[in-house]
């Protein structure tokens, strides 16, 4: 097995075992791990703390039986399945769990809680542009870390949490560099490949992450550029999951070059500012968001982002994952139609269920847009 | 030459045979579907007209829910790719095709030359498409082919949810014991399915000539509706419960004449 396969498939087994990862960090540092839900949270002050930041976003093909007694039909699948893990108990070995609120579900998601974790919940400003803004956001994040504190019995110094931005931003810096050259070697880093990559960063430690995500840029730059027959596209949405659809734009010779999803690259798209004050670099970075249903712009930069992000990658087309019942995607798509039409982008909107079973109509729609462009 | 196009959809079976001068010399409909005897039946009926076999058939193409399903096909096709071009070859002037078809609903966009510009299909949801109104003629105990006429002699158009097929199910049986006439229940049904489709039609744009395929096209029920919704004239494609297989035909024609 070459380096390159060795470093994905390392990356695959994290990304597909969140557990796991949680009890080898325990086993190294004697430190347990503390849950992040969707989609912004301030992880650089759980990663001071010495314990794990976990990403909560769901689980695909999870049967819902439970959650509907406690969650509308209408919420979010990737809502729906927090509800039923955490139901089952799935989140109880967590030191604690941080919930940000900006969506309805999310925000009334603290009171539903049924873990046995501690929830800490906050939200995030809405006029952003605003200093008041960072005024408020700091006075948001003291309140978590001193939560985490209590609830860990641990002492959060500003230097931590300086030197856990550093981490961060590295990894931003790595992630955004692996993005780039992931669209190199389309041959090497398929749609699935290039998920798990992305998505075992919500489960690893960051520095370590960096490191595996170095090694693996440098070994893919090692190799020849062959040019790719198939069709790139710019995926925008919340997630792209399951594999299985992954897999479809595999099979039907289409390549990601470039992402504006939640759970990827909105994550790591800017760095947390330079400064001093750790909670203040933090909350200067809300500020840096843009181009996210989830956080108000009053622009609406989103569809041009998206365009630009088309052309910069010498992308064909852009597929929209819809997450099925996210009321601010919804919102958003219109408007995002509007100018992928005027710019005379393509586009293909899919629908996201992490519950659904089928996806022969995906196929339909994926193949279709193939055949169209 | 002949070459064959086999849709192979969710409620119904269709085949095309054309010949070296794209001329339909034979065709034929099943209405069941993939995982059925219908394709089977379809292929031997529209084969046994001419008295052909498989063998005689330079080029096949498959399309449909089932596409993947018959080995023989040289090429799968979707169905999308598959009406633009059947209807486009009946109907050169359409530049907005609405097929409704047993499980989805989808309104294209074509562009001068016929090609798909945008489309967009009807989520997850029975609610729109052929499957609501088999379900509904079944509850209203009239066949699914008299439901047009039914509809002409409607004198109000009653409120039928287009969310949810089960919903709409139990609203139809309430109005049936509101003792409202079966009429006015179906003309409802129709404004019911034509919103649903005319909500994926306004995101094309909505350019003329609007032409419907698909097998729903047959009602005039549903055109009636969709036309008033829409507020243009619908035309209906030829026999237009085959045009998939026709564009699949067509398709497997250019595959033939490849150099």
């Amino acid at each position: 097995m070459s380096k390159i396969d060795t470093i994905l498939s390392q990356l695959d087994a994290i990304s597909k075992n969140p557990r796991k990862a949680m009890e080898d960090f325990k086993a190294k540092t004697g430190k347990g791990a503390v849950g992040i839900l969707p989609i912004y949270a301030p992880e650089e002050i759980v990663y001071a703390t010495g314990y794990l930041p976990i990403g909560i976003w769901g689980a695909t093909k999870k049967q819902i039986l439970k959650a509907t007694t406690n969650l509308p039909a209408f919420a979010c699948s990737i809502m729906q399945s927090i509800m039923e893990l955490e139901l089952n108990g799935t989140y109880d070995d967590l030191a604690a769990v941080i919930i940000s609120s900006p969506c309805d579900t999310l925000k009334c998601f603290g009171q539903k809680w049924k873990g046995k974790s501690p929830v800490i919940q906050f939200a995030h400003s809405q006029n952003r542009d605003m200093e008041a803004s960072n005024v408020y956001m700091v006075g948001e994040y003291k309140c978590i870390k001193e939560k985490l504190e209590n609830i860990l019995g641990v002492t959060i110094t500003d230097d931590a949490i300086n030197a856990a931005i550093d981490v961060y931003n590295e990894n931003r810096a790595v992630m955004r560099l692996f993005s780039d050259v992931a669209a190199m070697y389309p041959q090497v880093i398929t749609p699935v490949k290039r998920h798990a990559v992305i998505k075992a960063r919500q489960f690893m430690d960051k520095a370590e992450h960096t490191k595996m995500v170095r090694e693996l840029i440098c070994e893919l730059m090692q190799q020849p550029v062959v040019p790719f027959k198939g069709k790139k596209v710019v995926l925008t949405g919340i997630q792209a999951e399951p594999d299985e659809l992954l897999n479809i734009f595999e099979e039907f010779g289409i390549a990601v070059v470039a992402d504006d999803l939640a759970q990827e690259s909105r994550q790591f798209r800017t760095d947390v500012p330079a400064g001093n004050d750790p909670l203040y670099r933090l909350a200067k970075q809300w500020q840096n968001v843009t181009a996210c249903a989830l956080a108000i712009d009053r622009d609406k930069p989103r569809g041009k982002f998206i365009v630009d992000l088309v052309k910069e990658h010498g992308a064909d087309a852009v597929i929209v994952c819809m997450m099925k019942f996210c009321d601010p995607e919804e919102y958003d798509y219109p408007i995002l139609l509007e100018d992928f039409e005027k710019a005379n982008v393509k586009n293909l909107k899919i629908e996201i269920d992490q519950q659904s079973e089928s996806l022969e109509q995906i196929r339909t729609r994926v193949q279709s847009f193939v055949e169209m462009m | 030459m002949y070459v064959l196009g086999l849709d192979v959809g969710s409620a119904s079976s269709k085949v095309v045979i054309l010949d070296g001068d794209k001329n339909i010399v034979s065709s034929s409909v099943f209405q069941v579907g993939t995982g059925s005897s219908g394709p089977s039946r379809a292929l031997d009926e529209a084969l046994g007209k001419i008295n052909l076999t498989l063998d005689d058939m330079k080029k096949i193409v498959a399309t449909g829910y089932g596409r993947y399903a018959f080995e023989k096909a040289d090429k799968q096709i979707s169905e999308i790719s598959c009406h633009a071009k059947g209807i486009f070859h009946l109907v050169p002037t359409a530049r907005t095709i609405i097929d409704i078809g047993g499980q989805d609903a989808k309104a294209i966009r074509l562009d001068n030359n016929g090609m798909v510009s945008q489309f967009f299909m009807n989520d997850k949801c029975a609610a729109g498409t052929g499957r609501f109104l088999e379900v509904m003629s079944r509850v209203l105990e009239i066949d699914i082919t008299q439901m047009a006429e039914y509809d002409s002699r409607a004198t109000e158009v009653v409120n039928v949810s287009s969310t949810c097929t089960v919903f709409a199910e139990s609203e139809v049986i309430s109005h049936l014991s509101n003792n409202v006439p079966k009429e006015n229940i179906i003309a409802g049904i129709h404004a019911s399915v034509a919103s649903k489709a005319c909500g994926l039609a306004y995101r094309t744009g909505l350019e003329d000539d609007i032409v419907m395929g698909g097998g729903v096209a047959q009602n005039a029920g549903v055109v009636r509706a969709i036309s008033r919704e829409l507020r243009r004239p619908v035309i209906v494609a030829p026999n237009p419960q085959i045009t998939g297989a026709l564009g699949a035909a067509l398709f497997a024609y250019d595959e033939a004449n490849k150099h």
